[in-house]
């Protein structure tokens, strides 16, 4: 085989190209980001897109640098559950737009488990990611038995869930704030441990195990996707929930204990989160926490791939930090929000990026090469 | 310059990536003529009639009306040029009435707002003239195939269309629905409508075309009249060589009882009725038994019931002589039973997994392929694919990783086939195993079949297609409605004995729904007739 | 119980805007999940067109010109899901999402650096509209009547009539049920498909505007419009997607909203003690019910979400 062949085929594979749209995307949503600063006020537009892009790294001294570092890190933990609870149920021809309500569930269950019951936090864990579970296979039953699209009914549970997790937890709160009691002075023990890892962030107590274990659950994931008969089957019935059908596995089953196990990884997302004592639930808050959704950005921009959401969620996250770090008296720090959600919006035209990359590819390939007749011929009364 | 032609299709060439769909095709059409278009599947008669209607542009090649050549980039045009066309799959929305979809896209409006009692009038004043009986205020999905097609007529001669299309328009029909659409055609060419005829059926073109073009695999072959052209002839024409009109094979050698089905009633999910009721029937191993009837009359049910996809309303099933009336899909897959399913793109196949991943589709759990943790055994799926691949001649471009839906239709229909003959079984149920394959698949199809029941196996097949029906089985049950009314021999049968069951006029199995005993004891009687016969 | 009238009665005009914003879309056969992002911008094109106006000028000119902008930045704002999902045929549920975020965060940054640019202090994200607001209002007796709910009135009868006695609407729900027929008889099914998403884009912007000036007469954009967009969407479902039943649904979880902000003031509902956010949680909870028992036989456009391609047959 010749080098051209080679490059061709290089480009050509899967993976690679999932990079390269993503990629795309990512240049795309910070340029327009740009532009817009510029508007804004030009004289500081560079500096601020480069703060938004480094993060962590704009800090001045190494040990505010780490210490931010772990911030993000601890943040990207719980953006991660919710990525692979999107990924994981999208493998399954199902959209979880309501990963956001499940890890509302999680948060819920969760932090009442460690406040109200003062459990440990492998228990709260545990029952934050029930919480998720059973939020996640109300759906799915709705969806295999009721034909609700999975859909419609994320969205409604997403609502209810807010206001449950409002009207339960404020059993719970701060009597001074609208905010929960601190896990630090409460039940320190429903704190995730911090296992030595904080040592390596100059101390920063929000860098705990979740870390490594959001990042354990991307593994096992691939590994049940890819390698196993379970992860055959919730493909194929993605795939074509007909031909699952004939092939005798049970759809509704399956769809019902996908949606279970995307809510679970959500709930267990929000437990990585609010069992840090990163932050504590505001009871009156009015909106969807992002979490959820943004998870839908680092799905996607992670090629749809367990392995390449830990890289988006990472970059998703950094960029959301980093856009905290700049001039506020002249840029909104929403910058990096309206940088990510432009590109979840681009990741719709990933087929169409797909769709120009390999065009090129095949009119650069055409010019040398002469193109030898495939064999393989359409049958045209066939579609 | 002969300007008695309606409408003419001059040396027209149209192309997909990796195929010449139509190869410098000429097609002519007089005025007032009925012209058929034969050709077998594949052959191209589709896209040229798109062409012909604007859905597709030629790369070369024109198009003249009436002498003068015209452009067809949409289907405005072609309506603007008067040309109508039926699809072969209606183009009607289902929840708008038969007049809502006449005038879709022609509205009269008053102001902006619907004129809906003067287009009425109209469709009722043409209805009449033509003979095409429709309820105008009926809803579409309330209503009958025949009636649907009626629909898309009268949406043509609304628009006062001069050149008809017919995409074959008596693939969904009855006999008797056939013969009405034969003298509607006749009464509209009689009144100056020039109609083109698509269709695969020389028993069609012989009743009503003045002339006919055949197009084999993308190529004008000729066209020529069809009062002094032998049905033979351009059978020659469309194929290429001779039809086999018959398959070689030795008489069946009917053994043991493998599928027994007793008084099975599937619910419809079209409409209220049962779909299937009150069928009984048997197969043996050693014997092909086809069910046999026009598409649409239960058949698709009757599968789904056996299969396990749709519950029984009533009935019992009894596999090898065991009860599996309410087991489930996987039970009777790993029980003895194989499947050839009807739509392939939709059950037989998952079109985005690999070549590998299908051909274990029915047998990926078995210890062969999974382990007792759970993972998949990729080395030994990746050698069976390539075993099954091997002996079934099962070609695609990358063997075992070829993604399915880059396989031709037949390569495809090979795999299932490979998969589900290679699997344990004792019954093989194929439903039109052969749809959309091109004559040398259909052979191979037919041999595969025969081999089956030559190795004492069982074999349930469901055809449409008359030719396979008279040829391949070893008894025929019609199916009408959703009954069993005939038991035939092939070899005594002829083909218009055959239609007739088809089309309900004739039946030799009584089934009464009402006081199923009675039936019960008819078909015991018929089956004990067939034993005496064996 | 005057004020529950009051706030139910414009609460619905929203959702029932918004939801037959969303049934014109679906009827296209576009689902729109982005209303929420919608209303947003129509909100922010609104609000800002009030706070450049001046307070004490005319109040035909102050009505017409805040609707009018609201609109235009709400259809301007619904391109982006006509362009990605009718023409690039994108997954019209991760555009809708995207949207949703996106509206939020660019009308933040673009509040802030208005307000910043105004007065270098200023780095909130309210826009101010007390003087403007007043335009809106007519008090008749002791209930204060608000033009929008007239507006909304006439928009559901102009909508029923779009949709089912004329040639447009016949030829918008063919191809949200089967574009292929609605292509074979010449119906530009892209353009039909743009329209629905541009009106979805006119409705939704309007609710957006009627919204914010609900009892407010400030608002803070990093709060987006609090799920109504969501609810208007459980609106259209609970209705059908017709607009009859629509404006039924809208008036129902018009009141539920209400109640849970003034449920207070009303004797017999106070004493019940039951939180706010029961009431909030209601629609929601009602409409998955409705769903759980509907959705078997729905009525929903059959090609919903389903991108056209001329090329597929």
């Amino acid at each position: 085989m010749n080098e051209k062949a080679e490059k061709k085929s290089f480009l050509k594979n899967p993976s690679v190209q999932a990079i390269m749209t993503s990629l795309i995307c990512i240049i795309l949503g910070l340029l327009i980001g740009y532009i817009v600063l510029l508007l804004i006020n030009p004289a500081g537009a560079g500096e601020a897109i480069k703060t938004v892009l480094i993060n962590f790294l704009s800090r001045s001294s190494q040990a505010a640098k780490v210490k931010a570092l772990g911030n993000t890190l601890a943040k990207t933990a719980p953006l991660l559950m919710c990525a692979l609870s999107i990924c994981f149920c999208y493998k399954v021809g199902l959209f979880n737009i309501g990963a956001a309500g499940q890890y509302e569930a999680g948060a819920c269950f969760g932090l009442y488990a460690a406040l109200a019951w003062q459990l440990p936090w492998p228990v709260c864990l545990l029952i934050a990611g029930i919480a998720g579970g059973v939020i996640g296979a109300i759906s799915g039953v709705l969806k295999a038995y009721r034909n609700v699209n999975e859909v419609i009914s994320g969205i409604m549970l997403n609502w209810i869930m807010l206001y449950m997790s409002n009207t339960l937890l404020a059993k719970v709160k701060d009597p001074a704030s609208p905010y929960t009691l601190k896990l630090s002075a409460a039940n320190p023990k429903a704190l995730i441990p911090n296992a030595g890892l904080n040592a390596m962030f100059a101390n920063n107590k929000t860098v705990t195990l979740a870390i490594p274990l959001a990042i354990l659950f991307a593994i096992l994931i691939w590994v049940i996707l890819s390698k196993t008969k379970f992860g055959y089957e919730l493909k194929a019935t993605g795939y074509n929930k007909d031909a699952a059908m004939y092939a005798g596995m049970k759809e509704k089953q399956n769809i019902i204990v996908t949606l279970a196990i995307g809510g679970a990884l959500a709930g267990i997302g929000a437990a990585f989160l609010f069992l840090t004592g990163y932050q504590e639930w505001s009871t009156t808050q009015t909106s969807v926490p992002g979490m959820g959704f943004n998870g839908i950005a680092a799905t996607f921009l992670g090629g749809l791939h367990p392995i390449g959401t830990i890289f988006s969620s990472f970059f998703i996250q950094s960029i959301t930090d980093g856009g905290a770090l700049i001039d506020k008296s002249v840029y909104p720090s929403q910058i990096s929000d309206l940088i990510s959600s432009l590109i979840i919006y681009l990741c719709g035209f990933v087929l169409f990026f797909k769709f120009v990359i390999n065009n090129w590819i095949d009119k650069s390939t055409k010019k040398k090469e002469i193109s030898k007749v495939t064999g393989e011929a359409i049958e045209g009364g066939d579609k | 310059m002969d300007t008695a032609y309606a409408i003419e299709m001059v040396n027209i060439t149209k192309r997909f990536p990796g195929i010449i769909a139509n190869d410098n095709i000429t097609l002519q059409l007089r005025k007032g003529e009925i012209h058929a278009l034969l050709g077998e599947n594949g052959a191209g008669k589709s896209t040229l009639m798109s062409v012909l209607f604007g859905l597709y542009q030629a790369e070369e090649g024109v198009i003249k009306k009436d002498g003068k050549e015209v452009k067809i980039n949409n289907p405005n045009d072609a309506n603007d040029l008067g040309i109508g066309m039926v699809h072969q799959h209606f183009k009607l929305v289902q929840c708008f009435t038969v007049l809502e979809n006449i005038i879709l896209g022609v509205e009269t409006t008053k102001n902006g707002v619907l004129q809906m009692d003067e287009a009425r009038e109209k469709v009722i004043a043409l209805s009449e003239k033509y003979g095409l009986q429709v309820d105008p205020d009926a809803k579409i999905e309330d209503i009958t195939v025949g009636m649907q097609q009626r629909t898309e007529i009268l949406k043509m001669l609304y628009r006062d269309n001069e050149i008809l299309i017919f995409d074959e328009p008596t693939a969904v029909l009855t006999p008797q629905e056939i013969d009405e659409l034969m003298i509607i055609m006749k009464n509209l060419a009689a009144e100056g409508k020039s109609i083109l005829f698509i269709t695969h059926k020389l028993n069609e073109i012989k009743e009503v075309a003045d002339r006919v073009s055949v197009l084999r695999r993308g190529k004008y072959i000729g066209t020529v009249d069809v009062a002094t052209t032998s049905k033979e002839e351009m059978s020659k024409m469309m194929v290429g060589r001779d039809v086999q009109m018959s398959v070689d094979k030795e008489p069946s050698k009917p053994g043991e009882s493998i599928l027994k089905v007793e008084n099975m009633t599937v619910a419809s999910k079209l409409h209220s009725n049962n779909a299937v009721k009150n069928v009984s029937f048997e197969v043996r191993e050693g014997e092909i038994v086809c069910i046999a009837g026009i598409d649409g009359n239960g058949q698709t049910e009757l599968v789904y019931g056996l299969a396990g996809f749709e519950p029984l309303v009533d009935g019992k099933i009894t596999l090898c002589g065991e009860d599996i009336t309410k087991t489930s899909i996987r039970h009777r897959a790993t029980h003895g039973m194989s499947h050839i399913p009807e739509d392939r793109h939709k059950h037989g196949l998952v079109l985005d997994y690999p070549l590998e991943f299908n051909m274990v589709l029915q047998r990926y759990f078995e210890p062969d392929f999974t382990s007792g943790a759970g993972f998949l055994k990729r080395k030994e799926i990746r050698e069976y694919s390539e075993k099954l691949e091997a002996e079934h001649d099962v070609r695609s471009g990358q063997g075992p990783i070829t993604i399915a839906r880059a396989m031709s239709g037949g390569n495809q229909q090979k795999a299932i086939i490979a998969r589900e003959v290679d699997k344990e079984h004792k019954l093989l149920v194929a439903v039109q195993p052969t749809r959309g394959l091109d004559v040398g698949a259909i052979e191979g199809v037919h041999r595969n079949l025969i081999a089956e029941r030559d190795n004492g196996r069982a074999v349930l097949l469901v055809s449409l297609e008359l030719e396979e029906v008279m040829n391949v089985p070893d008894r025929i049950l019609v199916m009408y409605e959703g009954e069993l009314v005939g038991e035939l021999d092939p070899k005594k049968t002829t083909v218009e004995e055959l239609g007739l069951y088809m089309a309900g006029a004739k039946r030799n199995l009584t089934v009464d729904a009402n006081t199923s005993e009675i039936e019960e004891s008819e078909v015991v009687d018929v089956e004990r007739e067939r034993k005496e016969e064996a | 119980m005057l004020l529950l009238l009051q706030y139910t009665l414009i609460f619905a005009s929203v959702l029932c805007l918004v939801a037959l914003g969303g049934c014109f879309s679906e009827h296209s056969g576009v689902i729109n999940l982005g209303l929420e992002g919608i209303m947003v911008m129509g909100a922010l094109g609104g609000a800002v067109t009030m706070y450049l106006l001046p307070g004490d000028g005319s109040k035909l000119v102050i009505v017409l010109a805040t609707s009018l902008a609201a609109i235009l930045v709400g259809m301007l704002y619904s391109c982006l899901l006509a362009v990605a999902s009718i023409n690039f045929k994108a997954d019209q549920t991760l555009i809708g999402t995207a949207m949703n975020l996106l509206a939020t965060a660019a009308a933040t940054v673009f509040v802030r650096a208005m307000n910043t640019a105004g007065n270098p202090d200023n780095v909130s994200s309210t826009i101010q509209y007390i003087q403007e607001k007043r335009a809106f209002l007519k008090y008749i007796g002791g209930f204060e009547f608000n033009w929008f709910m007239l507006m909304a009135v006439v928009l559901l009868v102009v909508s029923y009539f779009v949709l089912y006695k004329t040639k447009f609407g016949l030829r918008l729900q063919a191809c949200g049920e089967n574009p292929q027929a609605a292509d074979s008889v010449g119906i530009n099914v892209y353009k039909m498909r743009w329209a629905g998403v541009l009106i979805s884009g006119f409705l939704g912007g309007l609710g957006g505007i009627v919204y914010i000036t609900a009892g407010v007469s400030e608002w803070k954009f990093e709060m987006g419009v609090a799920g109504f967009g969501f609810l208007a969407l459980a609106v259209m479902i609970f209705g059908q997607w017709r607009p009859t039943k629509i404006a039924l649904a809208a008036l129902l979880f018009g009141m539920f909203r209400a109640l849970s902000n003034v449920y207070t003031g009303i004797g017999f509902l106070a004493a019940l003690h039951i939180p706010s956010t029961v009431y909030n949680m209601l629609p929601y909870i009602i409409s998955l019910i409705v769903l759980a028992f509907t959705s078997k036989n729905s009525r929903a456009p059959k090609a919903e979400g389903i991108p056209y391609d001329k090329g597929m047959r």
